[in-house]
């Protein structure tokens, strides 16, 4: 069963409370149509009764109408009768006038009583009646017909009062239903002496009966006092049968109920079934007036009720249509709220993802700070704050050799595609500056890469410094992007050749720049997120709000990196207010902190290019070690390192077969050890030659390469900077105490 | 630097002594020629002896080694003090040679 029912019920609409929904729905319109119907019929019936009501009374007046004409014109001739008393021969001029006056009058006569003139007999009864257009005038009474004992004669005689007949079939005569209204004549002492009648046809009482009809099938019905049928839409059955005759046959025994009710002249109503089994409505009152006949309106059920079935089906068939409708909007609703459960959970994965990218783009960038807690030459702090959930700004910066690298971007758009340019520019600025020091070629080199599968013509406007963290001198290239602020005795702009954004073609040629960085000065980065900042009227932040709070910042000598990056974020909120972040904002603050340190001890050697000098090297690295109390073991290794480090520039630096020279300074104070060899060879950087690989197999390791390894693994840095068209490499070890 | 050649128990020795510095390598180098033309022995530097080393240095011993590999003979180094060994383990000779 409940397999069946699947089957036949839509997945969408199993769930209960959308079947509970269609059923509620479904008993509501029900229980609606049904008390609709209920009062429907309620009213229809009422219009019945009121109809037939109607009915019975309009025909009853237009019959007594008649009948009243009739009693009238009767009553005014007997005035004349009871005058000509004395005289009568004259009675048979009464009745032709009579007949003449009255069209519905056929016939009249004056039946006196037995005798009551003795030279006219026994019976003596002149009357007059009309016959095919013409009026015959004869004796009514005769030796055959002896009217003394007659109804229409007696029954007046005894009441004193005028008298209908029990209608009757003038068979040989007029060939049509008659009754004869009968009135008593007085003569002067007030004794009843002789009878007036006249014969009214009864044709027009059918028509009046059967003229119209409440509903189209409904019949009329007069039944006389002794139940004649007088009047039906059946001419046969007219004054031939009594109604107890033509209804004899019948199942529904409320039919003689209803004759007998008829018959003693009261009203009422009664429902029949005949004998097709349709249920019938008849409504039944007497006449008004003496003539006791009794007049039925007979209606069917089936055509009362015919329009208020037909509703009900009309109702029933657009109550299902409604149904089936709410559960199709139902079947519709569920499928769209599946729909949109589904679209819910895309868009929560789709949020988990951003959530998680949002967590690997805040990953890449630094945010550890202090970052180089045991330096003592340079401070960082950095923050970047992405509109959406994934940015497209970028800051980074890392020391290698004792240059800081540094960069601060800005990726043109924002969301996820921003994002991505963001980690590829991050990760590209990483790998070129792992083995570039100089800030335009990294710029390049970055510029080449991304333009080249620049599909979606994204951009990166970028600044590039490397501060070398030694001397403070700043190298610096920028693509496109903001001048950043230098905040020392003063605040002012980094002066910045603009170039172009990165990716935006390749070839082009990036000029880098150079400043010296003084001690205590902080270089302030950001991207346009800060100058443009809106708040709700839409007004920028600009970039005098930003030099006029790093001024703030630097009168109150507050100038540490994350003091002037959290002022400035305070200013920035302080001016958006409310209104919606619309742009990633960056900021980068490097404060340079080197101080002097007193030299302690100070020795230097100059160099052939020549490699058989080596000793003479070994013998100064001694001398040095000596002087600072270095043991055996870091003595071996300060020589080992400045001899690679040397070796390098004497086969390097000059061409093959040149002479030049290499000076070797050593330089102490109480921290640590300086080693700076200076040569004028064409410009060599030995810090970006790529590190050995110590863990190849012999056969694959490549003869060479070790020096520079050697020189890292011993010393505490390394550094190279070209100075005045010299090469300048400088080799640090801390001093242990 | 002196460079000694030795063939002792059927294997050739070479002894170093002194300074191995990039000043002192194509002499060591040139001294240590012999070395490659072992056959089915195994070769031992002995580095008692040895004061210092450079890269230059060794990059000597890793000529021999790629030298005398391919035929089967092993390169044994002898006798190497804790700083030097420090430079070969700096370097991931270490996980070249075989030490004795």
């Amino acid at each position: 069963m409940s397999k069946i029912l699947k089957r036949l019920i839509p997945e969408s609409l199993r769930h209960w409370s959308s079947l509970a929904i269609i059923i509620t729905a479904g008993v509501l319109v029900e229980a609606t149509t049904a008390v609709q119907y209920y009062y429907a019929k309620q009213g229809i019936r009422q219009e019945v009764e009121h109809r037939a009501e109607s009915e019975l009374r309009a025909k009853s007046l237009e019959i007594r109408n008649v009948m009243n004409v009739v009693e009238v014109a009767v009553e005014n001739m007997a005035w004349a009768v009871e005058q000509r008393l004395s005289q009568p021969d004259s009675m048979v001029a009464v009745t032709q006038k009579l007949l003449a006056d009255n069209e519905y009058i056929v016939g009249s006569a004056v039946a006196f009583e037995p005798y009551y003139y003795q030279d006219k007999g026994r019976q003596f009864s002149p009357y007059t009646y009309k016959h095919d257009g013409t009026t015959t005038s004869k004796q009514l009474g005769t030796d055959q017909y002896d009217y003394h004992s007659m109804e229409w004669y007696t029954a007046p005689m005894e009441s004193g009062h005028g008298h209908w007949s029990e209608p009757y079939f003038d068979e040989g005569g007029g060939e049509m239903m008659m009754s004869t209204y009968s009135l008593p004549i007085r003569d002067a002492a007030g004794r009843c002496v002789a009878i007036f009648t006249a014969d009214v046809s009864l044709d027009w009482l059918s028509e009046i009966i059967n003229a119209r009809h409440i509903y189209p099938s409904s019949y009329n019905l007069l039944l006389s006092r002794k139940g004649q049928i007088m009047a039906c839409p059946e001419d046969s059955l007219v004054m031939r049968q009594s109604i107890g005759q033509a209804t004899a046959g019948m199942a529904d025994t409320t039919v003689e109920y209803i004759n007998r009710q008829m018959m003693e002249g009261r009203s009422g109503q009664a429902t029949v079934t005949d004998d097709k089994g349709e249920k019938n409505y008849v409504f039944y009152a007497q006449m008004d007036g003496d003539t006791g006949w009794s007049m039925a309106v007979v209606c069917a059920d089936r055509e009362i009720y015919h329009s208020l079935r037909w509703m009900a089906i009309n109702v029933t068939v657009l109550m299902l249509v409604g149904l089936l409708l709410l559960a199709y909007i139902i079947w519709r609703a569920a499928r769209n709220a599946r729909h949109l459960q589904a679209v819910n959970a895309e868009k929560e994965r789709i949020g988990s993802e951003l959530h998680i990218a949002s967590a690997i783009q805040m990953g890449m960038l630094p945010k550890t700070f202090p970052t180089y807690p045991d330096r003592d030459d340079v401070q960082l702090y950095g923050s970047l704050t992405p509109a959406k959930e994934v940015g497209g700004d970028l800051f980074d910066f890392f020391i290698r050799d004792e240059k800081l690298f540094f960069c601060i971007g800005d990726v043109s758009g924002k969301g996820v595609p921003a994002s991505l340019v963001m980690a590829v520019t991050r990760s590209l600025f990483r790998t070129v500056s792992a083995h570039e020091s100089m800030p335009d070629r990294i710029v390049t080199s970055l510029n080449e890469s991304m333009a080249d599968m620049n599909e979606t013509n994204m951009f990166v406007t970028l600044f590039v410094g490397v501060l070398d963290l030694p001397t403070g001198r700043l190298r610096y290239c920028n693509a496109g992007h903001d001048a950043p602020l230098l905040i020392g005795d003063g605040v002012g702009t980094l002066p910045v050749e603009s170039n172009i954004p990165v990716a935006v073609m390749s070839g082009w040629k990036f000029v880098s720049q150079e400043a010296q960085i003084f001690t205590g000065t902080t270089i302030f980065l950001f991207t346009d997120g800060l100058t443009e900042a809106e708040n709700a009227g839409h007004a920028q932040f600009r970039m005098e709000r930003v030099e006029e709070t790093a001024r703030q910042a630097l009168a109150v000598q507050e100038q540490v990196p994350k003091q002037i990056i959290q002022r400035m974020g305070d200013a920035v909120h302080q001016f958006v207010g409310d209104a919606e972040q619309s742009d990633d904002l960056t900021m980068l603050a490097i404060q340079y902190i080197k101080q002097q340190r007193d030299i302690k001890l100070r020795k230097a050697i100059v160099l052939p290019n020549d490699t058989k000098e080596v000793p003479r090297l070994a013998a100064f690295v001694d001398e040095v070690c000596e002087a600072l109390d270095f043991d055996a073991t870091t003595t071996m290794q300060m020589n080992l390192a400045i001899e690679e480090a040397v070796v390098n520039v004497m086969e390097y630096a000059y061409p093959p077969g040149t002479r030049g020279d290499i000076s070797i300074e050593a330089q102490s104070n109480d921290v640590r050890l300086k080693f700076t060899i200076t040569d004028s060879g064409s410009p060599f950087d030995p810090t970006v030659q790529a590190d050995a690989d110590t863990t190849l197999k012999a056969e694959e390791r490549p003869i060479g390469g070790l020096g520079i390894h050697l020189v890292r693994q011993l010393m505490d840095s390394i550094n190279y900077e070209r100075i005045d068209g010299n090469n300048v490499l400088t080799l640090r070890k801390k001093l242990n105490h | 630097m002196n460079t000694t050649i030795k063939e002792i128990d059927g294997n050739m020795v070479a002894m170093l002594e002194g300074r191995l510095d990039t000043a002192a390598s194509p002499e060591t180098e040139k001294a240590m020629q012999p070395l490659y033309d072992c056959e089915n022995q195994d070769i031992i530097i002995d580095c008692a002896n040895l004061e210092y080393i450079s890269s230059s240095g060794l990059r000597i011993f890793l000529s021999v080694l790629k030298n005398v590999k391919p035929k089967g003979c092993h390169v044994y180094i002898r006798g190497l003090n804790d700083d030097l060994r420090q430079v070969f383990a700096m370097t991931g000779f270490i996980n070249l040679f075989e030490f004795k």
